[in-house]
């Protein structure tokens, strides 16, 4: 990477050198046997430069022409947006905490002892339903990251993590249920046992199909589902859509828009955390940013040209979505903070509501209006304070932001889910529910 | 690369199959937001990747090195070896020695960063223009070239050409709190001639953005709707297309009883096709990347279960024939049973007469994205209408539809006669191989008792 500098160097006013090198190997069984085994060696660069105050940018792999490389990235720079920041002139992380978020124990993992974990969380769940198709992916990943700018700043960490995944379906006649669930680490620490006993208690409540008539009702999102919720949120204060004015929260920092119990951070200092790192992708110490704290708006979170741009300082909050992609203000890990209500005392409270647990259509919608309105592809029925059945063909709609307004609790134990989202339950007291007969 | 490949693929004997695949690609993408510029960036990506089959297990490793392409043939075998346990299974197909070409009217290769920059300015502009509503734009622009080298065990070897041009709109009108969105697209495997004359798309995402703002939410409940071409399109794919991958379904007993051919699926005059022969379309390719030519193929004919998509190996288990269907998103992946084009077929019914005798239902019209998870379906309206006593009455938002596959294609009642072919973006997901590029179509088409979420 030095030698590269060098010669990037003469050519522009400044650049940004980011290496991304990864190995990952997933061992899938489908329908119950072990199918294939996968080993996917990556590494790619990419160069941000900025030259007569204009970024450029290019990205390669596999390339043996680092001409051409560096070539692409200032011919692009004599169109590309005018650089509102400077990379920076020394990467130093002030927390005083160590950060662990790799263990050498993953990459020592041999595959035989995956393809066992496999196995044992199949066997786990025919022994309950021997009818059921599994589908299972036990992934490891090891990757390495490097960063050298044309100051002489760099960073380079390690970073492995280990995920757990699992598809059941069952079929009886034209009923087709199906349930995801997987639990990820950055530590060679995950027990399968959590993942199938979610999944297990989750059949058993959904064996028999009950109705739901459609009204306005109480409604308990599970972690899986919270983030039904809280995408129009991220959507809402992400810097860049603040800035454009097309978040419905610009302008709204420092009001109080919901209530106390409601606190929202990107923590990045997460021991072992997918989304975790010592600074973000472009050398800016990544951290705890309280988003929202008692239910008012305390921070947007900026990468550092939208910062720049909008006068305020990176939130180190610069992810790259892949490799190809330059650095825009992204979350490292979303943590909602946990309420004092636990998911049996919500099911309790209960005379008449649903569960949600999957739903299809995530995110999609105008979502950074707010709206949702999703189909509930997982869903329980809560009668008298008791689980009565699953339920199907059912739909929830509303606008997030008015609803998180109208929460009745949050759960008083939070579970990662999809990698980096920390999420507790979260009880709704009323939402529209419609279904084929509706009220 | 002919000899590279047939050498690495010469100590093969352990491996009841293996295939090599390299890729070559080089992309441009180009991004306005709002008055700016956002990004404008290159990148050259060169990777590959073997797969191996041993009794019925599959090693596959990517890389993007191949100096030692000998030495990851034999990687690969040997990972396969380690899962196979029983018997290969890939049905015939015929060995294939050919190089497709694809010209392009006005190669984008050639056309410069500032022209291309231009011409997505001009498009931006017309958005911003069109209303002081719009409060934002985002106008992408992205085009890239594949050379993909194929050679598998058997003697085929394939080197083909996969240019991909997408140019997207999207207008966010914005009035106090209430923020709308609106999209329009064209993805095409043509040049750049055809990205030249699309301004009327930019229009059209702004207008129906601004008109979204007068729109009210949709109210909740069980509607008789109409579907325009893309919303019918996007259906058919979501609905019934994915439900129609064999991979689903071949390993699967109770599934394989769900979707016997011959099942009835509803409508006799239903007819859906999955075709990635056609000429030019976002999902069409002359071989798949199993190195099958495509070509089209009947999944519902008159009403009935007549096919489905297949891979080499779904195929065999199923004793049917290869279709053409195994698709991979690029080389760090492996190729999947994937729809191409999908569509359904013209029926008769002219749009007045599917409109005449709802006293109140949706027309929904544009999508924002669908998903499924087989027997239940969700697709987003970008764009609907109530309609009252048999006419278009006012604009309603927030428009979710969701259903039953099973009961949903029963509960069509009437097939258009003005079938169109969306050449728009349009990315599947599956398997975490997203966007795939795929076309879809449908004449306007209407479903009885669709229940739509609403407040």
């Amino acid at each position: 990477m030095d030698k590269l500098m060098q010669k990037i160097k003469e050519k522009v006013d400044s650049a940004e050198l980011f290496r991304l090198k990864n190995k990952t190997i997933p061992v899938n069984f489908e329908a119950g046997n072990l199918k294939s085994i996968d080993v996917s060696d990556y590494e790619g660069h990419a160069l941000r430069v900025i030259k007569n105050k204009r970024i450029g940018f290019s990205t390669e792999s596999g390339g043996k022409d680092p001409d051409l490389f560096i070539e692409k990235a200032i011919a692009t720079s004599e169109f590309g947006m005018k650089a509102n920041f400077e990379f920076p002139l020394e990467i130093i992380r002030k927390n005083k905490n160590p950060l662990k978020i790799y263990d050498s124990k993953i990459k020592e993992k041999n595959i035989s002892e995956m393809i066992t974990s496999g196995k044992e969380m199949i066997k786990r769940i025919k022994d309950f339903n021997k009818d059921l198709h599994c589908d299972v992916t036990i992934l490891k990943h090891d990757n390495e990251i490097e960063y050298l700018n044309s100051w002489g700043a760099n960073y380079i960490y390690k970073k492995s993590f280990l995920s757990y995944s699992m598809m059941v379906q069952k079929i009886d006649k034209e009923d087709i249920l199906i349930m995801y669930s997987s639990i990820d680490s950055g530590k060679d620490n995950l027990e399968s046992k959590i993942l199938t006993d979610d999944l297990l208690k989750k059949l058993k409540w959904g064996e028999s199909i009950v109705e739901v008539r459609g009204k306005i009702m109480p409604v308990i999102f599970t972690p899986n589902a919270a983030l039904v919720l809280l995408l129009p949120i991220i959507s809402g204060l992400n810097g860049k859509n603040v800035l454009k004015k097309i978040s419905p929260l610009s302008g709204k920092k420092g009001q109080k828009i919901w209530d106390d119990l409601f606190s929202l951070y990107s923590d990045g200092t997460i021991n072992f955390a997918p989304g975790s790192a010592p600074f973000d992708d472009e050398g800016i110490e990544m951290q705890k940013l309280p988003l929202i704290e008692g239910g008012e708006i305390k921070n947007f979170y900026y990468d550092l040209q939208t910062a720049g741009m909008a006068g305020k300082n990176s939130t180190g909050n610069g992810i790259r979505h892949g490799i190809q992609n330059a650095p825009t203000p992204g979350i490292s890990n979303l943590v909602l903070k946990e309420g004092n209500m636990s998911f049996s005392d919500m099911i309790k409270d209960i005379k008449e509501g649903i569960i949600v647990d999957q739903v299809l259509g995530l995110g999609q919608g105008n979502i950074i209006s707010g709206a949702f309105s999703n189909n509930v592809q997982l869903g329980f029925k809560i009668e008298n304070g008791k689980i009565k059945g699953r339920i199907k063909n059912v739909m929830i709609a509303g606008n997030a932001i008015e609803e998180l307004n109208n929460v009745a609790a949050l759960g008083d134990k939070a579970k990662w889910v999809e990698g980096i989202y920390k999420l507790p339950h979260i009880y709704l007291k009323s939402l529209p529910v419609s279904t084929k007969k509706n009220e | 690369m002919k000899e590279i490949l047939e050498d690495a693929l010469k100590n093969s004997k352990k491996a009841d199959y293996v295939e090599i695949r390299l890729e070559k690609k080089e992309s441009t993408g180009i991004r306005f937001q709002g008055k700016k510029l956002e990004k404008i960036d290159c990148s050259q990506q060169i990777g590959g990747n073997v797969r191996a089959l041993v009794k019925g297990g599959w090693g596959f490793i990517t890389f993007n090195q191949y100096d030692d392409l000998n030495e990851k043939v034999q990687q690969a075998i040997n990972i396969a070896a380690l899962v196979g346990k029983t018997k290969s299974n890939l049905a015939e197909v015929p060995t294939v020695i050919e190089e497709v070409k694809k010209d392009l009217d006005k190669d984008f290769r050639k056309v410069s960063l500032r022209e291309k920059k231009q011409l997505i300015e001009h498009y931006n502009k017309i958005i911003l223009n069109y209303s002081p509503k719009i409060q934002s734009t985002n106008v992408v622009y992205g085009d890239s070239f594949s050379t993909v080298y194929y050679a598998n065990s058997e003697g085929s070897y394939i080197r083909q050409e996969i240019p991909k041009l997408v140019v997207s709109f999207t207008a966010i009108a914005r009035e106090k709190d209430n923020v709308q969105i609106a999209n329009e697209s064209l993805g095409t495997v043509e040049g750049f001639k055809k990205a030249e004359d699309i301004s009327s798309k930019a229009e059209l995402a702004a207008s129906r953005a601004v008109n979204l703002l007068k729109a009210k939410p949709v109210e909740g409940g069980e509607y008789t709707v109409v579907l325009d071409q893309t919303l019918g399109g996007v259906f058919i794919h979501e609905a019934f297309g994915h439900l129609s991958e064999a991979d689903f379904i071949y390993e699967d007993n109770r599934m394989r009883n769900i979707m016997k051919l011959g099942k009835n699926f509803g409508y006799k005059k239903l007819n859906v096709i999955d075709d990635g022969s056609i000429p030019n379309l976002f999902g069409s390719a002359k071989y798949d990347d199993e190195g099958v030519k495509t070509k089209k193929n009947y999944l519902i004919r008159n009403g009935l279960l007549d096919g489905r998509l297949h891979s080499r190996e779904t195929a065999k288990k199923m004793n049917e024939k290869a279709t053409g269907n195994a698709r991979a998103l690029n080389y760090q992946f492996k190729p999947i049973v994937r729809m191409t084009n999908t569509y359904i077929d013209n029926g008769d019914t002219p749009f007045e007469d599917l409109i005449s005798g709802i006293k109140k239902g949706i027309y929904a019209k544009k999508v924002f994205g669908g998903n499924t998870t087989f027997e239940m379906f969700t697709f987003s309206a970008g764009e609907g209408f109530m309609i009252r006593d048999g006419k278009i009455a006012e604009p309603v938002k927030d428009v979710v539809l969701s259903g039953n596959l099973f009961s949903t294609l029963l509960n069509i009642e009437a097939i258009g006669n003005d079938l169109k072919m969306i050449e728009s973006a349009g990315g599947c997901g599956k398997g975490g191989q997203a966007p795939l590029p795929v076309s879809f179509g449908s004449p306007h088409i209407r479903i009885k008792q669709v229940v739509v979420g609403g407040q």
